[in-house]
């Protein structure tokens, strides 16, 4: 076939193959309902996107019935009373009042004062969740890894209403 | 148009891939806040809920086999949980207004049955939330 064209002679317009130009038509394709799709899509996944994942507190508890003996010096002892007020006592020097917003700066004062501070938290079962949460991550802020969580007794409450 | 469009299917197709549906869930809880680092892990968990009203929900990471349980059957349904997935990891999701003390019972029932390491879900402390509390 080559050969043929080849021979044949130069006519209008062709190219050196011989084969005649074709008018390029152009093509559009209308683009506009894709894009809108795209973008209906986008805003869906937008707002249906959680990027953040529920945090952890890890909390390790002792075995029951395991018991440490510590000297009460070394014990402080916070107390978050049913209205969500925070009491604190350090070695048995008698109880303080704190406010939520510098519990973390009396932990970290205590601390330094004595490293081998041991704390025990008492949350009355009528407290707020919340506010063990509060105090656990005040701990955690404060880097003390020694603490319990233990219940409030009937004797726990006389004693902080006697003070 | 040609770069806005590009960009859009490039955010698309992100979104798409970074999407994973959550299941809806049957209790809802509202979280409390604390400055915890650590994510819950997304697969192999046993969650125990305590809803705003104090009720106990045991299921798994999926919640869709989400079941009631009482505090006297608290301690039998953390075992059997334990008993069918031994490696999971515990969590326990307790609203942020719910009482203390059945979120105790949930940490006792656990210590009961020797889980002695188990996680409490919370959500990330803004520090808008502090200056509201400081206000206070």
């Amino acid at each position: 076939m080559s050969v043929d064209v080849a021979a044949a002679p130069q006519k209008g317009k062709k190219s050196a193959l011989g084969l005649r130009k074709r008018k390029r038509v152009g093509i559009r394709i209308d683009m506009t309902p894709m894009v809108d799709l795209a973008f209906l899509l986008l805003i869906f996944f937008m707002v249906t996107t959680v990027f953040r994942r529920p945090l952890a507190m890890e909390v390790n508890v002792p075995e029951p019935g395991a018991k440490v003996e510590v000297p009460v010096s070394n014990v402080m002892t916070a107390y978050v009373m049913a209205d969500g007020t925070i009491e604190y006592d350090v070695g048995q020097r008698g109880l303080a009042e704190a406010s939520w917003e510098e519990l973390r700066d009396i932990l970290v004062l205590e601390l330094d004062y004595n490293p081998d501070l041991i704390v025990l938290v008492k949350v009355d079962r009528s407290a707020r969740y919340e506010r063990m949460v509060d105090v656990l991550d005040a701990l955690d802020e404060a880097r003390i890894s020694r603490f319990s969580v233990i219940p409030m007794t009937e004797a726990d409450k006389a004693v902080i209403g006697a003070q | 148009m040609t770069p806005m469009v590009d960009l859009g299917f490039l955010l698309l197709i992100f979104f798409m891939s970074t999407t994973t549906f959550k299941p809806p869930e049957r209790v809802s809880v509202a979280l409390p806040g604390s400055k915890a680092q650590v994510h819950v892990p997304e697969t192999n968990t046993i969650i125990i809920t305590v809803n705003k009203q104090g009720e106990f929900y045991i299921s798994d990471e999926n919640l869709s086999q989400t079941q009631q349980v009482t505090r006297e059957d608290l301690d039998n349904a953390i075992v059997s949980w334990r008993a069918k997935n031994p490696t999971a990891v515990v969590v326990v999701k307790g609203d942020k207004e719910v009482d203390y003390g059945s979120v105790a019972d949930v940490m006792d029932a656990l210590a009961a049955t020797k889980t002695l390491r188990f996680n409490l879900m919370t959500d990330l402390k803004k520090p808008k939330v502090d200056t509201a509390k400081k206000k206070k």
